[in-house]
């Protein structure tokens, strides 16, 4: 699996999906930061499927993330394609109160 | 003689942990909570201090949140282990932030049942506390694993180090996947901590950047070492600059423990994350010279995995 950060955007009726690529770390900072002023749907899915290592500053950065989309967009996120580890982690650290993860 | 005391809820309690302490039988002596205020009492008439206390989370700190400030009056200089069944809720931290209390042990369900071996981590910890001497990886692991340890020299060789250490975790499988992703993730935290956590300057703050590149310096030391005996990884970061506090450390686990706010900038994340991804941690600081971070995770199945977590913070000279 690929380590450098990326994203994709799409843009649906119903709901924007971004597709991240990579670990997330501190050098998904800048995409991170401006991808709220992206959203322009009530419900946005974040797709994990492509993603490897979430480390610490990526959590931060994560929460920091769904904060924004939830307080200031007042959108609905929704997890997918997230992993074992991944739940461990959203668990472990709160992402799962800021987002519901897709069933 | 250095002794340990172990004290206990009940006789049920009692006899849950029993076996476990056959091994140190010359040593031990078992009470239960009612016993204490007479048997401190004694201790204090005889000049007699336990070098170690043994004690049961079915009692403290729930039950009886002040037993360990009463035994500390009269053996101010003892250490304290909590030892918990890992089918028993996790007790909360702060007051053992509050008691400096910085050993739990979480010990299997079959060890209580069966005696401990040579290999138990029970036992190991007790005879580390008793030695006063840190936990090392090659503790957790089958006599005669192979340690790997490397010097890092740059930022740049992370993913590199990363690869190393899932490269040794060989065969195929969601257990063993999952044990190459925790193994993964342990070592980015742990890197990143010595990368840019644990060099300060002489007024404690950061010396480098998150994510900045970088060179280690000729003067500064990060060695990471790891081995897999095919049921376990142990795996550790020692690095010279002994900036974290023992009490730091706690007060940061139970900080995001406890914490039910969704904060961003939560302090100690990486350690925390670090304890919550191992089965049991170790930290061994020595203040000014050294700081080793690490512990062990277990080839295990998805529905054994456990949410109660050990640590072991140790500050001595080594």
């Amino acid at each position: 699996m690929e380590t450098n950060f990326k994203m994709e955007i799409t843009k649906y009726p119903e709901f924007d999906r971004v597709i991240f690529h990579g670990n997330i770390d501190i050098h998904a900072s800048n995409y991170l930061q401006a991808l709220p002023d992206n959203v322009a749907n009530s419900k946005v899915k974040l797709d994990f499927s492509q993603v490897g290592r979430i480390n610490s500053m990526g959590i931060a950065l994560l929460l920091r993330l769904c904060k924004k989309i939830r307080d200031e967009k007042k959108a609905e996120i929704i997890l997918t394609g997230v992993n074992t580890m991944h739940t461990m982690l959203f668990k472990t650290t709160g992402v799962f109160l800021l987002a519901a993860i897709e069933r | 003689m250095r002794t340990i005391t172990a004290i206990f809820k009940d006789d049920a309690d009692r006899a849950q942990w029993a076996p476990c302490f056959r091994k140190f039988e010359n040593l031990v002596q078992m009470l239960l909570v009612q016993d204490i205020p007479g048997k401190m009492a004694h201790f204090h008439e005889q000049c007699i201090n336990p070098a170690l206390f043994i004690i049961s989370t079915r009692l403290y700190p729930v039950e009886n949140p002040g037993l360990i400030k009463i035994i500390r009056e009269f053996c101010p200089n003892s250490e304290f282990l909590l030892v918990a069944p890992p089918s028993d809720p996790f007790p909360p931290l702060d007051p053992l932030v509050y008691d400096n209390v910085r050993h739990l042990v979480i010990d299997m369900e079959e060890a209580a049942t069966d005696g401990i071996d040579d290999s138990s981590l029970l036992y190991t910890v007790v005879n580390k506390l008793l030695e006063m001497a840190p936990l090392k990886i090659k503790d957790y692991l089958k006599p005669g694993t192979c340690i790997h340890e490397f010097r890092v020299t740059s930022t740049e060789q992370k993913e590199e180090l990363i690869s190393s250490l899932e490269l040794l975790i060989g065969g195929e499988g969601p257990d063993v996947e999952l044990l190459r992703q925790k193994g993964a993730l342990l070592a980015d935290e742990m890197l990143e901590n010595a990368f840019y956590g644990a060099p300060r300057d002489e007024k404690g703050a950061s010396r480098y950047e998150k994510g900045e590149q970088r060179l280690i310096h000729i003067h500064e030391t990060i060695l990471f070492r790891f081995g897999f005996d095919g049921a376990c990884l142990a795996m550790e970061m020692e690095d010279n600059w002994g900036s974290l506090a023992p009490d730091t450390v706690l007060e940061y686990l139970a900080k995001n423990q406890e914490s039910r706010d969704i904060c961003e900038e939560m302090g100690g994340r990486g350690l925390f994350i670090i304890w919550r991804f191992l089965d049991h941690m170790h930290i061994h600081i020595e203040p000014g010279r050294q700081t080793v971070v690490g512990g062990q995770v277990k080839l295990i199945t998805e529905e054994n995995l456990s949410e109660n977590k050990g640590f072991h913070i140790t500050c001595f000279a080594n």
